[in-house]
């Protein structure tokens, strides 16, 4: 006998449908998967037979053929237990083949027949909602994930005998639809605030412009001084996700199998912070199979790198790409897909080897050294940070003296949503949505500057031998001062602010 | 390049006079002519930005009175000093501590080819070829000393070559000048230490000409292209007496080794995007520096 399971393979961050066929007839009796599969799904035979054993169901002595279609794409990890499992089932007439029609199935078996999670469940709902299918069959686990994707049923499973009852009954009864429950919004993530650092203006003003126009930045200090403090409160300012923002979030982060059970959906930007000693296919994405690196981790939220010197230069290189184009194409062995990765880049570094310069007292590193150390960065990457800004160690005084009036988060983010505003209006129908996305040829027309700021720009560009490029983050990062500032002209004092972030 | 002998016509009359001079020397381009005055302006490799832009101020300052500047072309001090003395026109001498075919250090570069071509002398005791190794220095530091009839050392730490330099001059009877600096400033220790000993107090490069017995013209004082030297009196209104009074609350916060604008803001008070901006303005004018590291200084 003969019977079809819909599932669906991961390429990229998009679920592609796969359908497993079962088939049973008389001969020797053996289970035989084929399919291009990986050795994890090979091994699903010896789990899907202990489990359907564990079950209650006595197998028939009959040669059972599985095949996972189309045969050209790679299927890979324990997504297709279930979906063989239930394929089988149909196949010796253990359950009727038309109540799994329409119905896409994941999940992983143990021995013991119950069912465990699977990465990857979000996109494969939004691909069976794509595809016009009733329902999606998932494990309990995932069940609150699955159910972020509104107009499509979704069943968790706990073990094979709910799949048996399902498919007798049509449904399960300790599972009922929550509704929009799950979908609520969750209460306010307890953020880091960037009142508790002291003092530091400066630091706080690029902060601010970073998030408003979503520019990369580049923070410089001695050691101790708030560098990782600052990086790690920038999510926070930066406007609120759209639901079609946090459903893109959400889709990788299900692919990299980080999604918490209990709030599936993210609400908030990402914020990564990998170690220095990351490898390129860590931090861009990569593997036989592709698979979402770092950067694209970080999509719409913040990439923090710590001891940027510290860094390989080839890592370092390989971000220099997806910085502009805000994807990447990843090509491997077994494939090519393209992931998104349009993050705000936070790097922090020490002014000099030992950290401590301009303080001579402690600090005894020559030009050449703090120049061999600079060195390390290349100036074609430099040159793709529209932000920088140096920052000097907080004294014991201010540490420990009474608290002035900091700014906080929510006044700051107040001020970037503002902004945020205007270039919604602003880039209304371009595709883009922040002036750091702004191309060279839009640049007249969305950066007007007034005489005086031509000419001062101008004369900055002759004076700080500035390229092409560094020219244009200019403009891009004044347009930003200018938003922050309610202005629809560039105007001096918006460029001069933004050329002093460039030195 | 030229080996030239001790007994040479050609070969500088002035080493003759002390012991422990070599046998020849390795020469490329000339030494100081016998009637030249010569000035060795050595320091800290790893100076202040102030302690670089006063190197180039008494560098250009004396070269434009024909006082020719020997020092040993290390990155810091030294090069800033025969760079200014290059920008004025004048000759610089550089005494290395390896061949005179090698260029030590590599960022000296610009100025060892302005020198080889006919802008003064590359010296050296030590083969062509001969490696740059550590105990050359303190010992070229001699010949530097006996090159020179008066010697001023910029930024010194309290132990450091320069004072070596310093020591050689006073055993061969010649002056020693130090700039004076902050008493917690470490990188100005050693030429505190030297003005506590007795060295000639360089507050303007007026002393060390008088010193060299050459007589100030008051229309050198306007020479100065980069505004390194001394400003030339009402080229513009005075940052300081700015209307604006941030501005002049910033320039005045200026530190001369070099703050950064997180600082100025921090100090003054004023909002951030106004630091930013003014500095920048500043800057661009020529009223600021800014030392590649986000240190803003005042241009000296």
């Amino acid at each position: 006998m003969y019977c079809r399971v819909f599932s669906a393979a991961i390429v990229g961050i998009e679920a592609e449908k796969v359908t497993v066929e079962a088939d049973a007839s008389a001969g020797m009796p053996v289970f035989e998967v084929v399919g291009h599969i990986t050795s994890q799904v090979r091994e699903a035979q010896a789990r899907v037979r202990t489990a359907l054993r564990s079950a209650g169901i006595v197998m028939p002595p009959l040669r059972i053929t599985v095949n996972l279609s189309p045969g050209d794409i790679r299927k890979e990890g324990t997504r297709f237990d279930v979906p063989i499992a239930a394929a089988v089932l149909g196949a010796i007439g253990r359950i009727e083949a038309g109540r799994l029609s329409g119905v896409m199935v994941f999940g992983e078996l143990h021995l013991d027949g119950t069912v465990g999670k699977v990465p990857g469940v979000l996109p494969g709902v939004l691909s069976a909602r794509a595809m016009g299918m009733r329902a999606c069959i998932v494990p309990a686990e995932n069940l609150n994930e699955a159910r972020i994707v509104r107009g499509i049923t979704v069943i968790g499973i706990r073990e094979l005998g709910d799949l048996l009852t399902f498919c007798e009954n049509g449904y399960i009864p300790e599972f009922p639809d929550k509704g929009d429950e799950a979908a609520a919004p969750s209460p306010e993530r307890d953020e880091p605030d960037f009142s508790d650092i002291r003092g530091q203006p400066v630091m706080k003003r690029c902060a601010l412009i970073a998030a408003a126009g979503f520019h990369n930045l580049l923070i410089t200090g001695p050691p101790g001084a708030g560098k990782s403090m600052a990086a790690r409160r920038l999510p926070g300012i930066l406007p609120a996700l759209s639901d079609d923002e946090c459903l893109e979030i959400s889709k990788i982060y299900s692919i990299a199998g980080l999604l918490s059970g209990d709030e599936p959906l993210m609400r908030h930007r990402p914020f990564r912070a990998p170690h220095h000693s990351l490898t390129p296919a860590a931090l861009c994405g990569g593997g036989k199979y592709p698979g979402p690196g770092e950067i694209t981790l970080a999509h719409r939220g913040v990439l923090f790198l710590d001891e940027l010197p510290e860094m390989k230069r080839n890592v370092l290189e390989m971000l220099r790409q997806p910085l502009e184009d805000h994807y990447i194409r990843i090509s491997r062995l077994c494939g090519s897909c393209i992931f998104p990765a349009s993050f705000l880049l936070v790097a922090a570094m020490n002014p000099c080897p030992c950290g401590y310069y301009p303080d001579r007292e402690r600090c005894s590193c020559t030009d050449e050294e703090i120049r061999v150390y600079k060195s390390r960065i290349s100036h074609a990457f430099m040159d793709r940070i529209d932000l920088q800004c140096a920052i000097r160690a907080v004294s014991f005084e201010e540490l420990t003296g009474e608290r002035r009036d900091e700014i906080t988060s929510e006044e700051m983010r107040r001020r970037v949503e503002c902004a945020a505003k205007i270039q919604m209006e602003r880039f209304r129908g371009t595709g883009i949505c922040f002036n750091s996305e702004i191309s060279a040829s839009d640049m007249e027309r969305f950066c007007p500057l007034t005489p005086e700021s031509g000419r001062m720009l101008r004369s900055a560009f002759d004076r700080m031998a500035m390229s092409a490029r560094g020219c244009h983050n200019v403009l891009r990062v004044a347009r930003t001062i200018a938003d922050l500032d309610g202005s629809d002209m560039i105007r001096e004092e918006h460029i001069s602010e933004a050329l002093c972030y460039r030195i | 390049m030229r080996y030239v002998r001790r007994g040479d016509p050609d070969f500088p009359e002035r080493l003759t006079r002390y012991p422990a001079m070599p046998a020849g020397l390795y020469l490329i381009g000339r030494f100081p002519e016998p009637e030249e005055r010569v000035a060795a302006i050595v320091g800290s490799r790893n100076c202040t930005p102030y302690g670089r832009s006063q190197a180039r101020r008494f560098g250009f300052a004396l070269a434009v009175r024909g006082v020719g500047i020997v020092s040993g072309m290390a990155s810091g001090v030294d090069c800033a000093a025969q760079e200014g003395a290059l920008e004025a026109g004048g000759r610089t001498y550089a005494v290395l501590g390896c061949g005179a075919d090698i260029c030590y250090p590599a960022s000296s570069r610009r100025l060892y080819d302005r020198i080889c071509s006919g802008s003064g002398g590359i010296i050296s005791e030590y083969e062509p070829g001969a490696k740059p190794l550590a105990w050359h220095f303190p010992v070229r530091n001699r010949i530097i000393s006996a090159l020179a009839d008066v010697v001023l050392v910029i930024e010194a730490r309290e132990k450091s070559g320069s004072l070596i330099t310093a020591g050689y001059a006073l055993d061969q009877g010649k002056s020693v000048y130090a700039l004076p600096g902050r008493s917690t400033d470490p990188m100005s220790r050693g030429c505190n230490a030297l003005i506590a000993d007795g060295a000639g107090i360089a507050l303007d490069p007026e002393q060390v000409l008088m010193e060299l017995g050459v007589e100030m013209r008051s229309a050198d004082q306007g020479e100065d292209p980069d505004g390194w030297g001394i400003r030339p009196a009402g080229k513009a209104k005075d940052p300081e007496n700015d209307p604006d009074p941030e501005r002049a609350e910033i320039y005045r916060l200026l530190d001369p080794c070099g703050i950064t604008a997180e600082e100025i803001a921090e100090r003054s008070g004023i909002a951030p995007e106004r630091v930013s901006s003014i500095l920048i303005r500043m800057v661009l004018e020529g009223y600021a520096a800014e030392d590649g590291n986000g240190f803003f200084s005042k241009p000296v």
